[in-house]
């Protein structure tokens, strides 16, 4: 441990720690930075975190500076507030402050840096600014604008470091320098979208998000991604009912500070066309109100006979599936979508958010031949809720002529052959728990207002409940889920789950 | 209640023989009306009514009438829907839909600027959040009728050739 005084006020930090992290320790908030990134390594291109240590003639960067014991470190003095200062000036001299058009305007740390460390009185005239490329495509995700590049080599890095693919370096020198990409090399991995994110200023902007909304009037809602079974932890941007981008939300246990560009596009989904809206009985749309007498109609009231689960449902929908099924069989559907290439960093080849939901709640799985024999191993009414089981032309093939009752999202085969179709949500319009492939239980939230008439799921299992004349139909999801903490006993209250998610029976992967 | 203090009037019991007979009160009231009308007759000038819609109020320069959005050169809104006139407005009665120009040196330019005038309150907050010199509200059209509420959200073509009458 070292002991060190930071603008007179004495911290412990443990041996290694750099300056820069015993200094936000200290202060209560980072020093002015931009090169910095707490998951990338130190470049020390910025030099706005210099500070001054008692002993050393000059100011020194702290990102690159070890604490050492006995310290004397000033962070707000006026030496170090004017350097910073005039070293903010330094990295606005070439910059066109075109922030209206700028889609980081907002979230900028040129921005918010100027305010609290710059404020000073430009003395370049605009037309004395060196001008570079503005508006590069540099990859299918990604777009560069030369001009509000600071150089903080944090997007090379990145590229460097995490992915390992190097597309990214810095070309030329002096205040010719800019980032850029070797002649017929594009930024195209997985997690280009990432380079956006640690991009402090708007250099690096993303293509799908661009010019869609200024970021000041997003409304954020945390969630998690339902694109693979890592379970990124994610913040869904959100206005006006309708979702603009995912970004990654700190969970070191699951995805760190990233996620991958497949995922961070999932939510296209919610808002496409074919998304079902009201409920549809015997192909005509009807309401709510005449659902139960269809299904009732079906011979619902002895119980369904099969009760195929997508692993796209959240645990309180399986179990309630299953609470609903009673004695009738439980089945998990997968389809070929639902499986995809692996890569080393977080996608999973497994491209759904809760298969080790159905392994918790013993839920049997299968491809579509399996399911095709189990539908042919029962009669009664199926019930088939999520996914798309149809797309198989085996199962199309064993539900030719049976009655199926439809839980579902989007026009599909399986909604095509059903009986009575009932609009669900989808993972962005309702609240649940996703069990990651580490066995993690996290919660998502609702961000935005459902489609059409769509109903959450537990609310339209509740009704079948009701259906079938079971009285314990719960009227909650609350309920939902303390019923769900005393049948799988997972060592917690679901209602009160934390927030990075828990792992029933320790950390152990 | 106490009438104490009021000048002589209905409130009062006891007129005089002259005000009780109504008559000679006509006639007093009577005298100031023709008094007003033969003033007016000679001195037309200074009547302040005006002969509205043939004659219309001269507005100081700085009076906000109805918004226009100014252009470039080429006549292209000189607007790069930066929407901080839409985040600034108390009344929320713009909307902008941004768009890729295929200029990058104007790289983003308004596909929509619609502005509802019904919800507009007119206080210039949005001349004085645009960057750009692109909404202004010295038009002085304080004109401002439709037969819908529909016709009241107008868009950027008619913003942009602001130089109607009232109608729109």
């Amino acid at each position: 441990m070292a002991k060190l005084t930071i603008d007179g006020k004495e911290i412990e930090v443990p041996d290694g720690t750099s300056l820069f992290d015993a200094c936000r320790d200290a202060r209560g908030e980072a020093l002015p930075h931009f090169c910095y990134h707490p998951d990338l390594s130190i470049a020390g291109v910025c030099r706005l975190c210099q500070v001054e240590v008692e002993g050393m003639p000059k100011l020194t960067i702290a990102c690159n500076t070890g604490v050492r014991d006995g310290m004397v470190v000033h962070t707000r003095n006026e030496r170090v507030t004017r350097a910073s200062t005039q070293i903010l000036e330094m990295h606005l001299i070439n910059h066109p402050v075109d922030c209206p058009i700028c889609d980081q305007a907002g979230e900028c740390g040129l921005q918010d840096q100027y305010m609290k460390y710059g404020l000073y009185d430009a003395e370049v005239e605009m037309d004395d600014k060196v001008n570079k490329a503005k508006a590069q495509v540099i990859g299918p995700h990604v777009i560069l604008d030369k001009e509000r590049c600071v150089l903080c080599t944090r997007c090379v890095r990145f590229c460097d470091e995490v992915t390992g693919t190097g597309e990214l370096g810095i070309f030329n020198r002096g205040n010719r320098a800019e980032i850029g990409t070797a002649p017929g090399v594009e930024l195209d991995n997985n997690y280009s979208m990432n380079t956006v994110d640690i991009c402090p200023v708007g250099a690096l902007t993303g293509r799908d998000f661009r010019f869609q909304k200024r970021v000041w009037m997003l409304k954020a809602a945390s969630s998690i991604c339902p694109g693979c079974a890592t379970g990124c932890n994610v913040r869904i941007d959100h206005e006006a009912g309708r979702i603009y981008r995912l970004k990654p939300r700190y969970n070191p246990e699951v995805n760190g500070r990233w996620m991958c560009d497949k995922g961070r596009l999932t939510y296209k989904a919610v808002h496409e066309d074919g998304r079902l809206g009201e409920p549809m009985v015997a192909g005509q749309p009807g309401n709510w109100a005449g659902v139960s007498g269809a299904v009732a109609d079906l011979g619902a009231k002895e119980g369904f006979g099969l009760a195929v689960a997508s692993p796209h449902l959240s645990l309180e929908e399986m179990y309630l599936l299953k609470k609903l099924a009673g004695e009738a069989p439980v089945h998990g559907g997968l389809t070929d979508a639902d499986r995809g290439e692996k890569d080393k960093l977080l996608l999973d080849a497994d491209r759904t958010p809760n298969r080790r939901g159905l392994g918790l709640l013993e839920i049997g799985q299968g491809d579509g031949s399996a399911l095709a024999a189990v539908i042919k191993g029962v009669t009664g009414p199926i019930l088939i809720h999520g996914g798309d089981p149809a797309a198989d032309p085996a199962v199309t093939e064993a539900l030719s002529g049976r009655d199926v009752v439809y839980i579902g999202t989007h026009e599909n085969a399986t909604s095509a052959l059903a009986a009575v179709v009932l609009p669900g949500a989808m993972w962005a319009e309702k609240a649940g728990i996703f069990v990651n492939r580490d066995g993690r239980l996290q919660e998502f939230r609702q961000a935005v207002a459902r489609h059409g008439n769509a109903r959450e799921d537990w609310r339209i299992l509740a009704e079948l409940l009701n259906v079938g004349g079971k009285e314990d139909a719960p009227g909650s999801l609350k309920a939902v889920r303390a019923g769900l903490t005393s049948s799988i006993d997972p060592g917690t209250d679901l209602n009160q789950l934390p927030e990075r998610g828990f792992v029933p029976g320790g950390e152990v992967r | 209640m106490s009438f104490e203090g009021l000048p002589k009037g209905s409130g009062d019991k006891n007129r005089s023989f002259l005000e009780s007979i109504y008559l000679w009160e006509v006639v007093r009231g009577l005298r100031v009306t023709a008094g007003h009308l033969i003033r007016n007759i000679l001195h037309t000038d200074d009547m302040p009514t005006m002969q509205y819609p043939e004659e219309k109020r001269v507005y100081g320069d700085r009076f906000r009438g109805r918004h226009r959005l100014m252009q470039r050169d080429d006549g292209s809104a000189k607007c790069v829907a930066c929407q901080m006139c839409s985040t600034y407005c108390p009344a929320d009665c713009i909307e902008i839909v941004g768009a890729e120009h295929p200029d990058p040196k104007i790289e983003k330019y308004p596909l929509t600027f619609e502005i509802d005038l019904l919800r507009c309150v007119y206080c210039g907050l949005c001349e004085e959040a645009c960057p750009c010199d692109a909404i202004r509200l010295d038009t002085g059209i304080y004109e401002i009728a439709a037969d819908s509420r529909e016709k009241f959200v107008v868009d950027k073509e008619f913003l942009l050739n602001n130089d109607t009458d009232g109608t729109l």
